[in-house]
């Protein structure tokens, strides 16, 4: 799979295609060498926040995929499209960026700041929903190679009711779903954002999933 | 003189050892990753589809406004 990428100086801009490496960066931030991972990950932070423009563009690119992923989870799309989702991660991209300089490591991943910033922009767009004036696509130039109508439609309406489903649950569970298992982040990333030890979060993901499993076969006998 | 205190119960594990929520964690941690899960319920086919949607690659109209 091919992706498409416009930068404007030193900032990624976050199209919809950038999820094409979703799946490089859920591996970058969770593969089982997750010490090694979070020291690399440190140390660019702190080339980054001295302003090493390499450093910064991949600390972002490794970054943005998780972003993107939990923006778009949290605020679903529009029209079928996830531009506003894509327009807030673009947002907390360039919140993270200007903020990067006046950033200092308290000890925390640098995953559990990108995060905060992220939970406090789909906050502010959920509560002003401005949902209107939805760009339209470039025609396509080529053959579409994605799924089908029937598939989209499909995946659009499960990715839907999982919405739905996630929307029952107590916030902190909800939120806890979102950033482990949609943004991939890992146990200790998610507890920092969430205030949490590690094992807390392994024991209430436990519990949220019981209870979405519950949920769920609730409604499929209703 | 030696006292016997009786003996204390023994508290198989916490709640962070529950076998169960280690399978939990297993689950997690694949979806996380996206690495192949058996979608044994409704759940867990339901965040996969989620997670399928999210990851998806849609056009590439950008809406920031180039410098």
């Amino acid at each position: 799979m091919t992706t498409r990428r416009i930068s404007v100086g030193i900032m990624p801009i976050v199209t919809e295609g950038c999820v094409a490496d979703a799946k490089t960066g859920v591996r970058l931030a969770t593969r089982s060498d997750g010490a090694a991972h979070g020291d690399d990950l440190k140390d660019l932070t702190s080339l980054a926040v001295q302003g090493d423009r390499t450093a910064i563009e991949s600390l972002l690119g490794q970054l943005r995929p998780m972003v993107v992923r939990y923006c778009r989870a949290r605020l679903g799309r529009v029209s079928g499209q996830y531009h506003i989702a894509d327009d807030v991660a673009q947002e907390v991209c360039i919140a993270v960026l200007s903020a990067l300089p006046r950033y200092r490591d308290m000890g925390r991943p640098f995953a559990s700041f990108v995060f905060g910033i992220a939970s406090h922009k789909v906050a502010d767009a959920l509560r002003s929903s401005v949902r209107s004036a939805v760009p339209t696509q470039d025609l396509p130039d080529g053959p579409d190679e994605g799924p089908g109508p029937e598939e989209t439609v499909v995946r659009y309406i499960e990715a839907e009711h999982a919405r739905r489903l996630l929307s029952r649950l107590p916030d902190n569970q909800r939120e806890l779903l979102m950033l482990r298992v949609v943004s991939g982040l890992s146990a200790e990333e998610t507890g920092n954002v969430l205030g949490m030890s590690p094992g807390a979060v392994r024991v209430a993901q436990h519990r949220a999933l019981a209870r979405l499993r519950a949920m769920a076969e609730l409604e499929s006998i209703a | 003189m030696t006292t016997v205190h009786p003996r204390r119960p023994v508290r198989r594990y916490g709640p962070q050892e529950d076998p169960a929520v280690a399978e939990t964690e297993a689950i997690v941690q694949a979806l996380s990753r996206r690495e192949p899960v058996e979608l044994t319920d409704d759940a867990l086919r339901l965040l996969a589809a989620l997670i399928d949607d999210v990851d998806q690659r849609c056009s590439s109209v950008s809406i920031t406004p180039s410098a």
